[in-house]
């Protein structure tokens, strides 16, 4: 049986918490883009606070645009400001 | 206590932030002077920091070193300081001649003295000179006394600890009881015995009912104290603490005020909710993306590191539902504290203590030691608040010496034991042992800079080699630049917070900047004349916020929503617009963002002539161990080869790369020292010095600090 494609996201700190998971699979569908993972994260986890402007999304450990295509296996963040104290 | 000297005063009262007067006391010669500063001194030194380094440059020189009578200890909180309405302004400024690195070093610290001292008449105190006997000064508001005592003995235990002989003080000094109108500074007998040792910060909290501590951490400036035999500082006033600047715009400060704690409050909870994790939250960041010390900056991550995340100690450790800012009016509040914790090992074992703490530095410390237990975490940071240590370079140090010992360069017959990472048991001796000056720890105490010097002697007339060549090799695991230990971020893979740690002037600590994520997550630095703008701009600013007695974590760890509209959201500019209102509604100023920055940057080069005077003024003293630049060794570009071959394929473009991974290694060790050379040209000449990294005399002019002293140092530069 073939494997489904997925990417995961991954949650930190307070997005942790709120879903109480480390990450979520989900699975990739054609030209899926990070606004795409963005938008179902708001559905799936309303009381997370993913405001535009104050999360920075990335994808594989690199800033990644909002719109920039998934591949499988892609694992995604977003990301609060971190200045380092 | 009997009183070695005393002296009556009216205390000044504080007009627009400043007092305008200095404290001096000369332990030596038992004199106290209070001092009137002339109007200019503000305008051209700002407080804190800039009080600090002004009183260093005059009162100092070249021949004074951290136990030198004419080294001086000052303590400043500064204009901003001191503030209710304002988010964050319990800070003060600890400076002095450094037993690391023998230059000027500062640390800065929160809770209740700066305030304190300037509401009791004074915007910094100056301690000079080496008493006959242990003493404690007290500065008290209230009575207008100054006096100079000799240091009371409770306990041996008591008396030797920097928490416990710093409670004992601030009861003894108000009828047995604690109140909010005292603080005190202390540091333990491991300052005595270290040079990292630190000064505890004491103040009394009501919510909890209890004494609560922060820390001076970085440089050694509790060594200094105690090697002037001055035991603890008190200062006293029940001056109202509400309007304590006496600001000229008082509405102003408050709609500044108002304007910060609405951002807070609404924006923190959404990004690192300080407010309930404390700085521990960063752990997880860092771990993530391989930036977390672990056994000594070998590599940034950890399967074990979840161990020791910020929801470990939230969830059982940290006392939860109570604000826990460390000065009033912050609502950032991110001083977490545990308050119960039995101790399992040392002198102290079988006691339960409450811990402020721990802050991520001193997790990150612990996984230095390849250490991953929560538990440890907290004993680590209670002994060394009472040990009066560093816990970073502490931290440091112990797994420098490890690594040492890891790979030959050190034996058991040296140590006294197995010192290997991950060794809890052998870590916590080692602990003691520093604090005590016992085995090893006499050596350790001394820090890595000292330590590897050691080691080279050691080890090259075991093996009969070169110590020059055995020096070599440590220098490139060696964590410290200009004597400092490192502070807790891996930097191998961001080129910026490798010159953020190597041209910090203090050393690599990173409050002059923090550049990790915007250089190496975000990439908003690509070029090096981004970075090069960085590692210029991010030091003025943060300098600034040292010179005025304010916390930077209310700006820098709490972005502004509406800084995402901005070309740079990472300077937060939206935030610190709040922070000009308010210093121009509180000193009746007109200052803009740029008058600061310049501002800033007069102390910014003042600092810089300090260290030349001191030797650490270079480019020599700007560089880095191989360690944080890249995988010194070959198991750390193993543990991470295909990050780094895609690395090195971006750099080479068309051409093929080496064929064996250690061909590989040694091509990409080389580009990064090349970099590395580029960035030291670029950014010396954004700062207007030379290549050798000292300001040109145009530099130090424009700043009007060209006076006979800097004219004659930077002749003997060649400049």
């Amino acid at each position: 049986m073939a494997q489904k494609m997925t990417v995961s996201i991954k949650f930190l700190g307070m997005q942790r918490v709120v879903t109480k998971k480390d990450f979520i699979n989900i699975p990739l569908r054609k030209e899926m883009r990070v606004s795409d993972v963005l938008e179902l994260v708001r559905n799936l986890y309303p009381d997370l606070h993913l405001d535009a402007g104050v999360i920075f999304p990335t994808v594989n450990q690199e800033k990644a645009s909002l719109d920039k295509l998934l591949r499988a296996n892609d694992i995604i963040s977003f990301l609060p400001p971190i200045s380092g104290g | 206590m009997e009183i070695v000297k005393q002296i009556k005063y009216e205390p000044a009262g504080v007009k627009g932030g400043y007092t305008d007067r200095i404290l001096s006391i000369d332990l030596g010669r038992r004199q106290i002077t209070i001092r009137d500063l002339p109007p200019d001194f503000k305008n051209k030194y700002i407080g804190g920091r800039g009080y600090a380094m002004k009183l260093m440059w005059d009162g100092t020189s070249r021949k004074t070193h951290y136990d030198s009578p004419e080294n001086i200890l000052v303590m400043a909180s500064g204009p901003l300081g001191n503030e209710p309405g304002f988010p964050g302004t319990g800070k003060s400024i600890v400076g002095t001649i450094s037993p690391l690195t023998d230059t000027f070093i500062d640390s800065n610290v929160g809770g209740h003295f700066g305030p304190l001292l300037k509401l009791a008449g004074f915007d910094a105190l100056a301690v000079s000179g080496i008493a006959q006997q242990d003493v404690v000064v007290a500065v008290d508001g209230d009575s207008g006394t100054i006096s100079i005592m000799a240091a009371p003995a409770y306990d041996k235990a008591i008396d030797e600890g920097a928490l416990s002989f710093g409670q004992g003080l601030l009861a003894d000094f108000n009828s047995g009881e604690y109140s909010d109108s005292l603080a005190a500074v202390t540091t333990g007998k491991g300052a005595s015995n270290a040079r990292f040792g630190i000064i505890n910060s004491l103040y009394y909290e009501r919510k909890r009912k209890r004494v609560r501590c922060k820390q001076a951490g970085r440089g050694g400036t509790g060594t200094v104290m105690r090697t002037k035999r001055l035991r603890g500082i008190v200062v006293r006033s029940s001056r109202s603490k509400a309007n304590g600047n006496n600001a000229v715009d008082k509405e102003g400060v408050r709609q500044a005020g108002a304007r910060l704690r609405e951002v807070i409050l609404e924006a923190d909870p959404k990004q690192l909710h300080l407010s309930a994790w404390g700085t521990t939250i960063l752990s997880e960041y860092m771990n993530k993306f391989h930036l977390f010390p672990i056994n000594n900056y070998q590599y940034g991550q950890s399967a074990e590191s979840s161990k020791v995340f910020a929801g470990v100690f939230l969830d059982r450790y940290f006392s939860q539902n109570t604000p826990d800012g460390c000065y009033y009016g912050c609502n950032l509040a991110c001083s977490k504290s545990v308050e119960s914790v039995e101790l399992k090992s040392g002198p102290h074992a079988g006691q339960t203590v409450s811990v402020d703490g721990p802050e991520y530095e001193t997790v990150g410390a612990v996984s230095c030691m390849g250490i991953f237990d929560p538990h440890f975490v907290l004993e680590y940071n209670w002994y060394c608040d009472e040990y009066g240590l560093d816990t970073i370079s502490a931290g440091v140090t112990i797994g420098f010496f490890m690594e040492c010992f890891e790979r030959g360069f050190l034996t058991a017959e040296d140590t006294g034991y197995e010192l290997t990472f991950g060794g809890m048991e052998a870590a916590d001796r080692l602990l003691h042992e520093i604090a005590n000056a016992r085995g090893f720890g006499r050596v350790a105490g001394q820090g890595v800079a000292r330590g590897k010097k050691w080691v080279a002697e050691k080890y090259a007339a075991r093996k009969g080699i070169s110590r020059d060549d055995v020096q070599t090799e440590l220098n490139k695991f060696a964590m410290e630049v200009k004597g400092l230990e490192f502070s807790m971020y891996v930097t191998k893979e961001s080129l910026a917070q490798q010159g953020g740690y190597g041209f910090a002037l203090k050393g690599p600590q990173h409050d002059e900047s923090w550049l990790i994520f915007i250089d190496q997550v975000h990439k908003e630095l690509p070029t090096f004349e981004g970075k090069a703008n960085a590692l210029k701009w991010f030091p003025l600013i943060r300098t600034w916020f040292n010179a005025t007695g304010l916390c930077k974590l209310p700006w820098i760890d709490v972005r502004n929503p509406e800084a995402a509209s901005t070309a740079e959201p990472a300077k937060n500019l939206p935030t610190l617009a709040y922070y000009v209102d308010y210093l121009n509604a509180t000193t009746g100023g007109h200052k803009t963002l740029q008058d600061i920055l310049d501002d800033s940057e007069r102390l910014y080069i003042l600092q810089k002539l300090i260290n030349l005077r001191h030797g650490k003024g270079t480019r020599a003293s700007d560089q880095i161990p191989l360690r944080a630049m890249g995988p010194a060794f070959f198991n750390e570009y193993e543990s991470r080869a295909e990050y780094y071959d895609g690395w090195l394929r971006e750099q080479l473009g068309d051409t093929e790369l080496p064929a064996s991974p250690q061909q590989r290694h040694e091509l990409l060790i080389q580009k990064r020292i090349e970099a590395y050379q580029k960035l030291c040209d670029i950014v010396y000449e954004k700062k207007g010095f030379t290549t050798d990294g000292i300001p040109t005399r145009e530099t130090v002019a424009k700043f009007g600090l060209m006076d006979e002293q800097a004219g004659q140092l930077l002749h003997q530069f060649g400049i």
